[in-house]
């Protein structure tokens, strides 16, 4: 039964209920009709008028026959005679009144007739009321007259009597028409009633026909929903159950037959969760919100019929029906599920436990491999600054360049758990692209020297020699990939080459090829030549064969700098390892160097060294001393804390592991204490490189982490950012200055030199701090922090003022108050150029 | 004086029982106009009972105004109900044979003789009925009150010039 028939269906049944109405509206007003035909004929208007006048021509014949045998004349006749012919005259003047007769008026013969016998009674009734004697005497006179009347009163009668006759027939004729209007209606009612009682048994059909589809209907549904794995339980508004299927025994332990009609909650939902399912159906019935129903899956727990509560899946929707609304619930016991869930979260803990582990690991085993190294380079690093030889000074740059490999495989391996673990921080600084890769080149020419393979780097097309990247980064990516080539490389040749492939917004895609000619790698080996642990079948010299961690590096670099690597290689011929960075240009930098020398040899610091191993504490108080600082030497945290209690420091480098008293303990108790270096800058030196521990220390109240081994120029970058400070909180306790001053101090030339870095950094800062996506606050705080340090050497207080005021938002976190001070900071820059 | 008596005795007898008034029909004075017999308790003349024109104007009068099949426009009649003349003889049941003077003759049940019912009327439109005018006696019912007093039956009873009644178990 579809959707449209209905209404089809419903005209239908109107119509014949329209019909049905009309007919019998019909058969009501025939009804009527006939009843009045009826009482027409029962109160009839005259008797029997037939009669009437037969009895009239009766009344004749005895007058006429009493007034011939009255022959005798006696009175006694006469009066006889008179009563007949009273009588006649009564019938004929009941003729000429009454109603019954006035149609007749109308026929001729009827009225003539009737006349003739009027005007004889008149003529006869003087007669007739006269004397015997007079009477007698007429009655040949009326008798007379007797033939004639006879005829007219058989003409009344005979015309009276056809008139009848055919209004009889007339009206019979309209009786027996309404007669058959009203069969012909009936007939049609019963039709009607046929018509209906047909569609009433279709309807009928078709009702029972839906019951049965229906009952089938729900005999499915039982079967489906018994059968169902999951449980499926059904409620009404008050929360008494109403179904409760084989898996739903299952699950809660209860038989159907206990449960039906009882309230589902205190049977499957746990003690604990009661009352909040006792408010949420309550809220529900008020209509309020659903928070469970009809939102899809839910995760809860149930109570088996033995009191132990175990983990559900469920879905609930509700439906209305003719009892109201129900709820349907399906239900899954997931303890297994949970169980697993909970395993693999178990497994995933303890895979995640194991390698913090490993990680734990391999920062200790750097710290243990860096500390000898930090006393071997930094001794080489001493031993450039004697008096040396050029071949003296050449085996100790190699020897650098040695110590330098083994340190990189040693933080290759830190690099790889930072890379791994996503906390690697990529620098943006100015590279010399020439300079870097002749370095590289030079490094590896003895190497490729011992293979008699020549090695040689060109640029293709225009050189672009200043960009910016992270220098580790890139410095890594191209010694392993050219030391790879050397590796592998035996009497042939190694061409490194680079080229500008695009330029565009100043960044350029730059493309690095190493190619060699060397024993090339099969199909199989360049698949999983990134990978990690992945070690070629024969290095030609095992002496530097690696940890096979390099090009595992390198991938991960190359991504980390948003770049491509891709290698084409066959076996005998060799290999081309093809890089492409998209790299920012940048004018060409000067040198460090020399700013650093200028700038440190005007501020000598006052130093103070917290070093319990000898040998480091040698280096970085010879390094120190060369770049004309004043160094001062504690062995352990409790001797330093002593020692600045009361001498006044402009920096003291902390070692974090040391006896009696480690750097940690040792930098709060000096930070805590009112002693005379409590804000002195502190500088942790440390072998352990783990970023969160690093955080630690500066929460502790160390200002900056210096990585052993040290490096001169690690160790002069952090010295004069620590001057800057100095010169300022002298500065800032010194009258007003100028920045004549600081030309005077320094000379025309080195302040020039140091004007341009200043304002090339202030530019710098600005881009950066443009720039998209938004530099995080801790950045900013940084950069902000250093650039500040360097407008305070050139008096430009407001903008010194300015950036710390940046710096401070971001520490405190203030997103906002960072943005706006942003904002206001280049008309602060402008005003402060004026005056440099 | 007799006639007040006469009255008084009328009465009397209708207020107490129909039989205590035999004896109390006076004789007819004049020419006899109507002949009551058979089952009748009461009688003036051999087993029947007379009355002469005089003596059913001593009988409460009843008037019917109705129209008639017979005649043109309302009439009104005054007669002796026939219920009170029947109570008067003592007829309480059985069949009413009225005839006319041309012997016509109609049969009335006694249950037809109800208050309010016919009449047997001796005046139209206060006028005395000839026999022309269907007098002098006429049964009239009271045609216009009742569709049962219009039916064929009632009309072939509404007997005129009537002169006689039989009363019949």
């Amino acid at each position: 039964m579809t959707e449209t028939k209905i209404p089809a269906k419903w005209t239908r049944r109107g119509n014949i209920a329209v019909v049905g109405f009309i007919v019998l509206a019909a058969i009501v007003f025939l009804g009527f009709s006939v009843a009045e035909d009826l009482e027409e004929l029962e109160t009839a208007r005259s008797d029997n008028l037939q009669w009437h006048l037969a009895q009239t021509e009766v009344e004749f014949l005895a007058f006429a026959t009493s007034l011939s045998t009255a022959d005798s004349g006696t009175p006694e006749d006469l009066a006889e005679v008179r009563q007949r012919f009273d009588v006649f005259y009564s019938r004929v003047a009941t003729i000429e009144t009454a109603a019954a007769y006035r149609p007749l008026m109308d026929v001729p013969h009827f009225q003539s007739a009737l006349t003739e016998i009027r005007s004889f009674l008149d003529e006869t009734v003087p007669f007739v009321d006269a004397d015997d004697t007079a009477f007698r005497s007429a009655r040949p006179q009326i008798a007379a007259e007797i033939d004639s009347t006879r005829a007219n009163v058989r003409q009344v009668a005979t015309s009276a009597l056809h008139f009848f006759t055919v209004r009889a027939g007339e009206r019979r004729a309209d009786f027996a028409q309404t007669l058959i209007k009203l069969a012909v209606a009936v007939a049609f009612l019963i039709a009607a009633l046929g018509t209906t009682i047909f569609y009433l048994r279709r309807l009928n059909i078709q009702r029972t026909q839906r019951q049965r589809e229906v009952e089938e209907t729900a005999a499915r549904m039982d079967t489906v929903i018994q059968t169902s794995l999951d449980g499926v339980i059904v409620a009404n508004e008050t929360g008494n159950i109403l179904a409760f299927n084989t898996a739903a025994e299952t699950i809660f332990g209860h038989m159907a037959e206990d449960v039906l009609g009882k309230p589902l909650g205190p049977l499957i939902v746990p003690d604990h969760m009661l009352d909040a399912h006792e408010t949420g159906m309550e809220r529900m019935r008020q209509g309020g919100e659903k928070r469970v129903v009809g939102k899809g899956r839910v995760k809860l727990e149930a109570k088996h019929s033995d009191g132990s509560i175990f983990p559900v899946e469920l879905a609930i929707q509700t439906a209305e029906t003719n009892e109201g609304t129900i709820f349907v619930a399906f239900l899954r016991d997931i303890s297994a599920s949970v169980a697993a869930e909970k395993e693999l979260i178990s497994a995933r803990d303890q895979a995640l436990a194991a390698d913090r582990l490993k990680t734990e690991f391999l920062a200790t085993m750097s710290h243990e491999i860096r500390t000898p190294l930090n006393g071997l380079l930094g001794n080489l690093n001493l031993l450039q600054d004697t008096r040396l030889n050029p071949n003296q000074l050449r085996y100790i740059k190699n020897m650098e360049t040695s110590g330098s490999l083994l340190l990189q495989h040693v933080t290759d391996v830190l690099d790889l758990s930072r890379y791994d673990v996503g906390s690697l921080e990529l620098r943006t600084d100015p590279i010399n692209l020439s300079t870097l890769i002749q370095s590289i080149v030079d490094n590896q020419s003895s190497m490729a020297a011992q293979n008699n393979t020549t090695i040689e780097w060109s640029w293709i097309g225009e050189p672009c020699n200043w960009v910016k990247s992270d220098p580790d980064a890139l410095q890594h990516i191209l010694i392993n990939l050219v030391g790879n080539a050397v590796k592998f490389t035996l009497n042939g040749k190694v061409t490194v080459s680079v080229e500008v492939a695009k330029l565009q917004n100043n960044v350029a895609n730059i493309v690095f090829r190493v190619n060699d000619t060397g024993q090339g790698m099969d199909a199989e080996l360049q698949s999983r030549i990134f990978d990690d642990f992945v070690t070629g079948t024969v290095a030609y010299d095992r002496a530097v064969g690696g940890t096979g961690l390099g090009l595992g590096i390198v991938r991960r670099s190359v991504a980390a700098l948003d770049g491509q690597i891709d290698v084409e290689s066959a076996p005998g011929t060799g290999s081309t390892f093809t890089i492409c960075l998209p790299l920012q240009v940048t004018a060409p930098f000067e040198e460090e160097k020399d700013i650093r020398l200028a700038f440190q040899s005007s501020v000598p610091l006052k130093i103070l060294v917290v070093e319990d191993n000898e040998i480091n504490r040698a280096i970085a108080r010879e390094m120190l001393r060369a770049d004309g600082h004043i160094v001062e030497e504690v062995h352990n945290g409790k001797e330093a804390v002593m020692a600045t209690q009361d001498t006044l420091y402009d920096l003291i480098f902390m070692d974090i592991s040391m006896p009696v008293m480690d750097g940690r303990a040792a930098t709060r108790a000096i930070r805590q204490g009112n002693g005379a270096c409590a804000t002195t800058p502190i500088i942790a030196l440390t072998a352990n490189a783990m970023s969160a521990e690093q955080a630690a220390f500066m929460e502790d109240g160390m200002d900056a982490v210096l990585i052993k081994p040290l490096s001169r120029a690690a160790l002069r970058d952090e010295i004069s950012k620590i001057a800057v400070k100095v010169i300022q909180s002298e500065a800032a306790d010194a009258p007003p200055r100028h920045s004549n001053e600081m030309r005077e101090v320094l000379g025309d030339e080195a302040y020039a030199a140091m004007r341009d870095r200043f304002v090339a950094e202030a530019n710098d800062l600005h881009t950066w701090l443009a720039g998209k996506p938004s530099p995080s606050l801790s950045d900013i705080a940084q950069r902000c922090h250093k650039t500040a340090g360097s407008a305070g050497i050139f008096a430009a207080d407001q903008y010194h003022a300015a950036l710390i005021a940046i710096e401070d938002a971001a520490k405190d976190g203030d997103n906002h108050a960072v943005m706006t001070l942003v904002s206001a900071l280049d008309d602060v820059w402008q005003n402060a150029q004026r005056t440099l | 004086m007799t006639t007040i008596f006469k009255n008084l005795a009328a009465v009397l007898a209708i207020l107490s029982a129909p039989a205590s008034y035999a004896d109390t029909l006076d004789m007819p004075q004049d020419a006899v106009v109507l002949t009551v017999s058979g089952a009748i308790t009461t009688t003036n003349v051999d087993d029947a009972a007379q009355f002469d024109v005089e003596m059913l104007s001593q009988i409460d009068a009843t008037m019917i105004e109705t129209t008639t099949i017979w005649t043109e426009g309302k009439q009104t009649f005054e007669g002796v109900s026939l219920e009170v003349l029947l109570a008067q003889l003592g007829v309480s049941e059985g069949t009413i044979l009225a005839t006319a003077i041309n012997n016509y003759t109609v049969e009335i049940p006694v249950s037809d003789a109800v208050p309010s019912g016919p009449i047997i009327a001796y005046q139209m439109n206060g006028s005395a009925m000839s026999v022309r005018d269907k007098g002098p006696l006429w049964i009239v019912y009271p045609y216009d009150s009742s569709t049962n007093y219009q039916s064929e039956v009632i009309y072939a009873r509404s007997i005129w010039q009537l002169n006689r009644l039989e009363i019949v178990e």
